[in-house]
């Protein structure tokens, strides 16, 4: 017999068979010795297991067996340190500590520029969102414009270097 | 709860009061299903030892996990699903330990018992319970860890192929061919210990 049919046979006997297949091998088996005698000695061998495993019991009492299982958990809680609530303290910091560092950030690029010789930032007072910044050492003029750009020309050169 | 209380209460109540913390609901759900889950940790591992720690273990996750625990399933199986993984997993360390055997790679592909002559005669007809569960676990103890297993899967977990495919990680092809040889040897065994006592 080949072994997909063996296998076949086995899968009529376990109920895997789809209804027609499972068909086929009801007529395969009414006609067929060693295919009836092969499903025989499959079932005969599953049908001895049943109940196996009823009666089989843990050789420790109850006490003991729960005194072992209880220390383990208490030990890994023990060693799982409790974390600690989120309290509305760190979740202020949350916010903080990102805009504390970008201001820090600011403020030293502010300083930075205004240490560095021959050169400024300024704002003009005619327009509160540009930045002007000068290097009298090599000509150079650098201008930030902090809104958005509303013609063609500012949208293809947001930013304008003057010599 | 008292202990009266924890005695009385069905399963489902106790896992609730568990899962409020409650040590004594878990304490009594221990003492009500660890014998079964003794004993699949056994069938799969045929060490007491073994079968013992894993048990163990098995209760110290299901108290850690409790509280997934949705109800979809019953607490025992949902326990018994514990166990069977920690088996698998105690399996797969037991396999990377040792070098597999010429025969145990023939016994993967099917060996010579597919070839064996077919067992007509019923060879655990008229055995008393006691003495049928000793040839059995005889049988058993003789089959390699992946044809027990997937034959403890199948008989006693009562789970499908396709289940018992994805819980040992292989094909249902495998599982087939697996539980197909594990009969036959299985039959042959009690065959041979009949034979034996007659």
């Amino acid at each position: 017999m080949e072994n997909d049919a063996q296998l076949k046979l086995q899968a009529y006997l376990d109920g895997e068979l789809p209804e027609s297949e499972a068909r086929e091998v009801a007529n395969w088996l009414a006609r067929d010795k060693e295919a009836v005698a092969l499903h025989a000695e499959l079932r005969n061998t599953r049908q001895a297991l049943v109940g196996f495993e009823i009666g089989v019991a843990l050789p420790e009492s109850r006490e003991f067996f729960w005194l072992k299982v209880e220390r383990e958990i208490r030990l890994l809680e023990k060693s799982e340190p409790e974390r600690p609530k989120p309290s509305w303290l760190s979740a202020w910091r949350r916010l903080l500590v990102p805009a504390a560092a970008l201001a820090a950030l600011v403020l030293a690029a502010q300083v930075l520029l205004n240490q560095s010789p021959g050169g400024g930032l300024a704002t003009t007072s005619s327009d509160p969102g540009t930045f002007t910044y000068r290097d009298y050492a090599t000509g150079t003029t650098l201008v930030w414009l902090s809104y958005p750009a509303e013609n063609d020309v500012a949208q293809a050169q947001p930013t304008s270097t003057v010599p | 709860m008292t202990d009266k209380d924890h005695s009385s209460a069905d399963d489902p109540a106790l896992v609730r009061a568990a899962q409020r913390g409650d040590m004594r609901a878990f304490e009594e759900l221990v003492a009500r299903h660890r014998d079964k889950i003794y004993a699949r940790a056994y069938s799969m591992m045929r060490n007491e030892e073994e079968a013992i720690d894993l048990s163990q273990e098995a209760w110290v996750k299901g108290w850690q996990r409790l509280k997934q625990f949705q109800g979809d399933s019953s607490f025992g199986t949902w326990m018994t699903r514990i166990v069977i993984n920690l088996c698998l997993d105690q399996l797969r360390k037991h396999k990377r330990q040792r070098t597999e055997s010429i025969e145990a790679m023939s016994e993967e592909s099917g060996g010579v018992e597919r070839q064996m002559p077919v067992i007509t005669v019923n060879p655990t007809a008229g055995l008393e319970r006691g003495e049928l569960r000793q040839r059995i676990d005889r049988a058993l103890g003789q089959l390699s860890e992946a044809h027990r297993t997937v034959m403890v899967l199948h008989e006693f977990e009562e789970m499908e192929y396709k289940e018992i495919a994805k819980t040992m990680g292989c094909s249902i092809g495998t599982v087939m061919s697996r539980l197909f040889y594990a009969r036959r040897k299985m039959a042959a065994l009690l065959a041979d210990l009949k034979n034996k006592n007659e």
